[in-house]
């Protein structure tokens, strides 16, 4: 039974197998569209439009299509046939990529969120809001305007001006209509080496200009050479052009234009098929890069059914430098090999489920149990037997076994390691919404997205984060006229910033809007019975941006329609307090917001302190240990009732873990020997310690002292989570196999230093502690 | 050799009249107390001796602790103290824990002494209400085995299920 559940799914059938990758394939591909409209929206907010990225979101929204309708999802199919539509017109340009447009564009981001929820049963379908979508789609579509005839003013062959795509044309139109100059090129080609020197060539042009087409002139080249013709559009005058790319087979003219405007209309023949007529010269122009056909997908298919995976489409076509702009999170595509055609996966990825590597990290833990009885039967051989050669021997296996055991186990964790990235494409989307929503102009300022951490942490953070910026833009950030009103820039800005600290990463949301007042939070705090008034007088600063975590606090009087939502930020510390983290909040009125949330890097493997205390074994996390020192029972003074040392100058709070766990007095439980016959109680230590230790605590910017019995050690351990019956026990953060079959503890520091430090200003904590619990002496 | 067939027939045989008596279910009869209880042997995955179990401070009192089985954490839960049958904790030799599979989740059983298996028919089966009216709704009835035994037949899931809920 225990095996059985811990594969992740092996009984599965072929068919859920291929749903399951359709699922993450189908994510994968939302994701990716999501970022590249964050970028598309980024640069036409600056009054410019990427051509690229309105091909990368075509080709997404193209393979969605296929993909859907290789899964029979309709709704789904539907929606991206329409979709490919719209985009279409405005990759040739039909019609304008305005605010409205992407608004639509990222509705249909958010929808095809939902419809992927629905489809794997999560939530109902989106129907009504598909088809108010479609329809709005519609309207758009139907409100494509011509571009003026400006080519036609232009000296250009009407020869090569028939054999442009209609993609190729729109480019040369929205060119010369924003009036950048026109050259043409001719260039000598060896025949030899012509992939490598068309891609130098464009290498060199594109810092001038962008490259519209090019064409065997069918002229000037020999059996070893071919002559190309080279349209380029660009800003920089001739000599310019000429300086960057001058050469001994290049003769760069201007193209005029004509005095007489002639029409070139009847001579146009936009069929999309001449591309494909050019072969290969017209495949590496990168301008146009045919979306994946029907072959691709149905390979797709195949890939995904014997669960090898199928390259994300996004990623499968290399776009060249203009995708600069994208996430980070797109695994690096060969960008010159590509352009053979080829059935092989551009990817070399496979997509893992967490479960299994979950799975392979219990083994990878079971081994060092395995691991640490080879050392003590070495160290045993060694003095009971006296067989020293074997004893070297043993030793000598178990350290190379010990080698390769913490490279498999790094090598594990490395895999689950994602980018911050991730959840921070989500969240730049949240804020345009928000921000829309509230008509407040935010810029959200992203950096450290690369910070990398486990994938289970990133999934549950997206929630918390999304709250916080959510109160960032209603509470905090001003509205324009008040921003004006105090000197401030008419755009809001939010800073997220994520590093790196030791085990610990950090991510601050920090906004520069008007601040937490106090006086509101008091007041609202009073007014909803949080804090007596009584006692409102005397709370401290810090204190008081506390309250604002405390469940049912709220300011109705500044809340609008988003923060009646039931989501409170006792809400957010609770989940980044069940990773084992935790928020703090720093604000200036007037000045803005700061929040931290400190988090461990993984949850999988943890190093941590193991410590006695009233004989159970407990485990500490060391990511959230600042030091042991020894405890000097005469340092100790009393603060009403509580106990403190100083340390380094500081006061340092002071909690006994045996009393903190009302485990003094109690004799030790159940440890039981498995070759004792009958369980005998462990012998209850004597009253008189020789000598405890302070275990320093810290996490963020709160410490605690824990004084422990015995420092046993340090140890690496596969944490796991204790069950349904035991989550609402408070101060565990899991347990794990010690050896010996036996099963240590793991302390939740965070949340046993809120405990402690929540207990000076409140006496009504010791609620918590479980009075049941009080152990009957007739144990075991 | 030849006894040994015979035994098989014979044996074959008396399953076969067990089968004419009637569909049969095993059940699983333990010791809580001085009282006997049992359970149907489908839903136990495994009997394991007492291991090492650590007992996680705060927790509710009828939670002995936590185990390690093959890696896999299971929480053990004292049914005596469940049924409030006892206040304090025993465990000895002859203890054992069920390992049963709540929505996926392994819990044990601590249980005083497991003794056998019986086989019961419909017919030895009394309806829970033999007790009186109201009997909690674990208790699915009394099995009586042929030999005179007197067992409380249980249906723990909805129970456990519950105590996973709050």
């Amino acid at each position: 039974m225990a095996e059985n559940q811990g594969g992740g799914g092996r009984g599965e059938s072929a068919g859920d197998k291929a749903r399951e990758e359709f699922f993450s394939e189908a994510q994968e591909i939302v994701d990716s569209l999501s970022r590249d409209l964050l970028a598309l929206d980024d640069v036409c907010g600056r009054g410019g439009s990427d051509a690229e990225l309105v091909n990368d979101v075509f080709r997404a929204v193209h393979t969605l299509k296929g993909l859907s309708g290789l899964f029979g999802a309709a709704m789904m199919s539907g929606l991206s046939h329409e979709l490919e539509n719209l985009l279409d017109d405005l990759r040739l340009g039909r019609i304008e990529l305005t605010a409205p447009v992407l608004d639509l564009l990222f509705k249909s981001v958010e929808l095809y969120g939902r419809i992927l929820a629905a489809a794997k049963g999560d939530a109902p379908e989106p129907a009504s809001e598909v088809k108010a979508l479609l329809s709005a789609l519609g309207q758009v579509s139907q409100q494509r305007g011509g571009g003026g005839n400006v080519v036609a003013q232009y000296e250009l062959d009407p020869g090569l001006l028939g054999v442009l795509t209609e993609y190729e044309e729109h480019r040369l139109r929205t060119n010369l209509q924003s009036g950048i100059s026109l050259y043409r090129m001719r260039v000598q080609f060896p025949l030899l080496t012509i992939d490598s020197a068309l891609d130098d060539l464009k290498a060199k042009t594109r810092p001038h200009g962008e490259i519209i087409t090019f064409l065997p002139t069918g002229e000037g080249g020999d059996t070893e050479s071919v002559e190309l013709e080279i349209l380029v559009a660009s800003r920089a005058p001739l000599e310019t052009i000429r300086g960057a790319l001058a050469g001994p087979n290049i003769l760069i003219e201007e193209v005029r234009r004509r005095d007489v405007a002639v029409s070139v209309e009847s001579q146009r023949t936009p069929s999309p098929q001449h591309a494909g007529t050019l072969g290969p010269v017209a495949q590496g122009s990168s301008v146009e890069q045919p979306a994946p056909s029907m072959e691709d997908l149905s390979d797709d298919a195949q890939t995904v059914s014997t669960g090898v995976s199928a390259p994300p489409a996004i990623p499968s076509a290399p776009a060249g430098p203009t995708s600069a702009g994208k996430g980070t999170a797109a695994p690096p595509g060969p960008d010159k090999g590509g352009r053979e055609l080829t059935l092989r996966s551009v990817s070399q990825t496979v997509r893992v489920d967490i479960r299994k590597l979950d799975h392979l990290m219990n083994i990878v833990g079971e081994l060092a149990i395995v691991r640490s009885n080879v050392a003590r039967i070495a160290e045993r051989v060694r003095r009971e037997f006296g067989q020293s050669q074997l004893a070297t021997d043993l030793h000598r296996l178990h350290r190379s076994f010990d080698r390769h055991l913490g490279q498999m186990q790094n090598g594990i964790l490395e895999v689950r390691m994602v980018p911050l990235g991730q959840v921070f494409d989500k969240l730049a989307r949240i804020v345009r919404q928000i921000s829309r929503e509230h008509d407040k102009q935010v810029n959200l300022v992203v950096t450290g997205a690369e910070t990398e951490i486990d994938k289970l942490i990133v999934e549950e953070l997206s929630d918390p984060l999304m709250h916080m910026i959510r109160n960032a833009i209603d509470h905090g950030i001003e509205g324009r006229d008040e921003r004006m009103h105090v000197g401030k820039p008419p755009v809001g800005t939010i800073a997220l910033n994520a590093f790196q600290k030791g085990n610990q990463v950090i991510i601050e949301v920090e906004d520069d809007g008007r601040g937490i007042d106090p006086a509101v939070i008091v007041a609202s705090a009073v007014r909803h019975g949080l804090v007596p008034e009584a006692e409102a007088r005397e709370i401290t600063a810090k204190e008081i941006l506390n309250l604002i975590f405390e469940p049912g606090f709220t300011t109705r009087e500044e809340a609008t329609a988003l923060s009646g939502r039931g989501v409170g930020m006792d809400v957010v510390r609770t989940n980044i307090g069940r990773l084992g983290g935790v928020v703090d909040v720093s604000s200036e009125v007037g000045i803005g917001t700061k929040m931290t949330i400190t988090l461990p890097i993984t949850l999988a493997i943890i190093s941590v302190l193991v410590i006695e205390v009233c004989g159970r074994t407990f485990c500490i996390p060391l990511a959230s240990i600042e030091e042991a020192i020894a405890f000097d029972e005469t340092q100790v003074r009393t603060f009403e009732g509580r106990e403190v040392m100083t340390q380094r100058g500081a006061t340092l709070p002071l909690a006994r873990l045996g009393k903190l766990f009302e485990l003094e007095g109690v004799r030790p439980g159940v440890w039981i020997n498995e070759a004792a016959a009958t369980p005998k109680p462990p012998e209850v230590r004597p009253r008189q310690k020789e000598r405890s230790y302070v275990v320093i605590a810290a996490v963020a910017d709160r410490r605690v002292g824990f004084v422990v019995d015995r420092l046993i050690g340090q140890q690496d351990i596969v944490i796991k989570a204790l069950g349904k019956t035991l989550k609402k026990v408070r101060g565990f953060a899991g347990a794990t196999e010690l050896g010996d079959q036996r099963v240590g503890l793991v302390i939740d520091a965070a949340s046993l230093i809120s405990e402690v430090l929540a207990s000076t200003t409140d006496a009504r904590v010791v609620g918590i502690l479980n009075p049941a619990n009080a152990v009957e002496g007739g144990r075991a | 050799m030849k006894a040994l067939v015979e035994q098989k027939t014979e044996g074959r045989s008396a399953l076969q009249r067990a089968d004419e008596l009637g569909k049969r279910v095993e059940y699983l009869a333990f010791m809580l107390g001085p009282e006997a209880y049992a359970i149907a042997i489908g839903g136990i995955a495994e009997i394991l001796k007492p291991l090492p179990i650590t007992e996680v401070p705060r927790s509710d009192p009828k939670i002995v602790g936590v185990m390690s089985v093959r890696g896999r954490l299971v929480t053990v839960i004292d049914l005596k103290r469940r049924f409030n049958l006892a206040s304090t904790f025993t465990m000895d030799q002859k203890s054992r824990i069920l390992l049963v599979d709540v929505g996926g989740e392994p819990i044990g059983l601590l249980v005083d002494e497991v003794f056998q298996v019986f086989r019961l028919t419909d017919a030895e089966i009394e309806p829970p209400t033999v007790l009186g009216s109201e009997q909690p709704p674990y208790v699915v009835g009394i099995g009586r085995p042929p030999g005179g035994a007197v067992l409380m037949l249980l249906d723990l899931s909805p129970l456990l299920q519950s105590d996973l809920m709050d």
